[in-house]
């Protein structure tokens, strides 16, 4: 025990032994710009000087061809000249050694008569992995949860007499989902980052990830990150004084913010994307998440928590569960006619499987609600305290699905649309780990 | 778009100061007085679950490092839940004491942060040695609130605190150069770098 504490004292007195660090302060051209004709040079700016590492400095077109020179240091830039560009789109990849020997690396895109790629696409990055699904998952349960206990307190028990003891536990289930939302957030950045990067972790805790923060899906995550921790201050507010008021404005911050997803993914980027789509994506995201949350919040926190607001509990949820499938189910169809060029694609793309595993899972979903509502419900009224208690567990079932529902959504996000038939973009080749 | 890190450093110097004043002033006059007034008792926690909740923009505004961004998010969470606990247990949502463990724990967290996100030595750079100064600082703080779960009421070790905190404040002010902001303050300094 004593050999642990001195290494952990020695370790932390000597961290530079380990690493060092240069900071990026900008380059020419810059992040994602489209040029007219190519650059000549690429110079990156530093906060300090840098020692040069073969190929510190690499220009690289779709396929990998490299197009820059050697690289040299000029006070505290690194310059390279560049052979002249086509028309297209292009990667520079960079590497540099601090003062006191720590690797710092980065990329970005520009673009020649032509859009920059997006980073995630830049040459030599990878597609997403199991772990992002994962994480998607995560970041779509925490969001669910926020917004369905946040809705459920504010819509389905509006007005009924609510023991503040249930109220604390709704709003610790609220807060719970932020903090879920707030690290699967950070998760999903760093993710998208190491894919852009390609770094080993110890070597990618010193990337710079400015570049993907320029990206929509890093606006994305800025805007969503700054919205969740204004979401969980309001909820610990609303924990703290035992009131319900400050849970209003963190259910809009939440219920507005969770578009940053709809913003950051396919409906924004891809052929056939408009506001319509960005706008189709929110309401689906928003009213699967009031739904699928608040089915959970309800199965898992109220029906045993408050059993005196069982019934009228039920029948409200219910009714609200049949607005938000509505707009599920609408603004899911309308999504999935601009995103799949042809029927076919339903079965032969992977995005079409995909949904077809979905739409199987949200179908199952539907059945086990419609169950809910229209057998369950009238006969609510003559049950006795088992029957209840049993319907309780069915209500966790069908929460279990709708969580099953959130997985595959995540993969759906990750996964790309199959090509619309008509002109192909110009972009970087992505190479698939 | 982006505040400079110079403001930002200034900006929670300033924050933790007037925390680091409030346990100060608590401290001399004693809790009975300083409650006199019944808000003062939620004026240092709720400044500091404040700060913590301010420290999400330095989270998702400074990703010029991986590392970095993982520095500031533990700042921001450690903050607010040590303000948060402490808000909750002078307004009797808590009553355990043991939630002032969240003190020392926020300290550690901090304290190795900084000294693990700073990656150049003590001497490269009087930021890079104010980063260790500010780590160590920080883990040596821990001792204060722990002993302070057993003797409550220990004017030294209160007052002691508070001092610690205004070192770590006044650190964070030196932490940056004057420079970059309102240039150099006497000839004898030459050429600005940057």
């Amino acid at each position: 025990m004593k050999a642990l504490l001195v290494t952990l004292v020695v370790a932390l007195a000597f961290p530079a032994v380990a690493s060092a660090h240069a900071t990026l302060r900008s380059t020419t051209p810059k992040f994602g710009t489209e040029l007219q004709r190519g650059p000549q040079t690429i110079r990156l700016r530093f906060d300090q000087s840098v020692t040069l590492l073969p190929g510190a400095v690499r220009v690289l077109d779709g396929v990998g061809r490299d197009f820059a020179g050697p690289a040299r240091v000029v006070g505290t830039d690194v310059v390279a000249k560049v052979r002249p560009l086509k028309l297209g789109a292009y990667t520079v990849r960079w590497r540099a050694v601090s003062a006191d020997s720590h690797v710092v690396s980065g990329v970005w895109t520009f673009g020649v008569r032509g859009p920059a790629p997006a980073i995630t696409a830049a040459y030599g990055a990878g597609g997403p992995t199991t772990l992002e699904h994962v994480v998607r998952w995560l970041w779509f349960l925490g969001l669910a949860l926020t917004i369905g206990a946040l809705g459920l307190r504010l819509i389905v028990l509006r007005g009924l007499a609510v023991p503040r003891a249930l109220d604390r536990k709704i709003a610790v289930a609220a807060g719970g989902g932020a903090f879920v939302a707030l690290q699967a957030g950070i998760g999903a950045f760093s993710l998208r980052s190491e894919d852009a990067l390609q770094l080993p972790f110890g070597k990618f805790l010193y990337g710079d990830l400015s570049p993907m923060a320029e990206t929509r899906f890093g606006r994305a995550f800025i805007a969503m990150t700054l919205a969740f921790a204004l979401v969980l201050a309001f909820v610990y507010l609303a924990w703290l004084l035992d009131r319900v008021e400050p849970l209003v404005p963190a259910f809009a911050i939440a219920l507005v913010f969770v578009g940053g997803l709809s913003v950051s993914g396919h409906d924004a980027v891809d052929p056939g994307s408009s506001w319509k789509t960005e706008l189709a994506d929110w309401v689906h995201i928003g009213a699967a998440s009031l739904w699928i949350g608040g089915l959970a919040t309800m199965a898992g926190l109220v029906w045993f928590g408050a059993p005196e607001l069982r019934r009228a509990m039920f029948t409200r949820f219910s009714q609200m569960a049949t607005v938000l499938i509505a707009l599920v189910l609408g603004a899911g169809t309308y999504l999935a006619i601009v995103r799949l060029p042809h029927l076919h694609d339903l079965w032969s793309a992977g995005y079409g499987r995909v949904l077809l595993v979905k739409l199987g899972l949200v179908n199952f979903a539907l059945l086990w609600g419609a169950f809910h509502k229209f057998v369950i419900g009238p006969a609510l009224e003559r049950a006795d305290e088992g029957f209840l208690s049993r319907i309780g567990r069915s209500l966790a079932g069908e929460s279990i699905v709708g969580v099953a529902v959130l997985l595959a959504a995540a993969v759906l996000v990750d996964s790309k649309p199959p090509p619309r038939p008509g002109p192909t973009q110009n972009t970087a080749i992505v190479v698939h780990r | 778009m982006q505040p400079r890190a110079e403001m930002v450093h200034w900006f929670f110097g300033v924050g933790i100061l007037f925390v680091a004043l409030c346990l100060l002033c608590e401290a001399i006059v004693g809790t009975e007085v300083w409650r006199m007034r019944p808000w003062r008792a939620y004026l240092w926690p709720g400044l500091a679950f404040g700060l913590g909740v301010l420290l999400w923009p330095v989270m998702a505004f400074f990703t010029n490092s991986a590392i970095h961004m993982y520095a500031h998010g533990s700042w921001a969470e450690v903050l607010m839940l040590a303000g948060g606990s402490e808000l909750a247990l002078v307004r009797g949502r808590l009553t355990s004491p043991w939630w002032r463990l969240t003190w020392p724990l926020a300290f550690v967290v901090t304290g190795v942060a900084f000294i693990v996100h700073e990656q150049n030595s003590w001497l490269f750079a009087r930021s890079a040695f104010l980063h260790h100064t500010l780590g160590w600082t920080f883990l040596a703080m821990a001792v204060f609130p722990l002993l302070l779960l057993w003797r409550p009421s220990s004017t030294a070790l209160r007052a002691g605190l508070a001092l610690m905190i205004v070192a770590v404040s006044v650190q964070l002010f030196a932490d940056r150069d004057v420079a970059p902001v309102f240039g150099h303050l006497s000839s004898l300094a030459g050429e600005q770098h940057r």
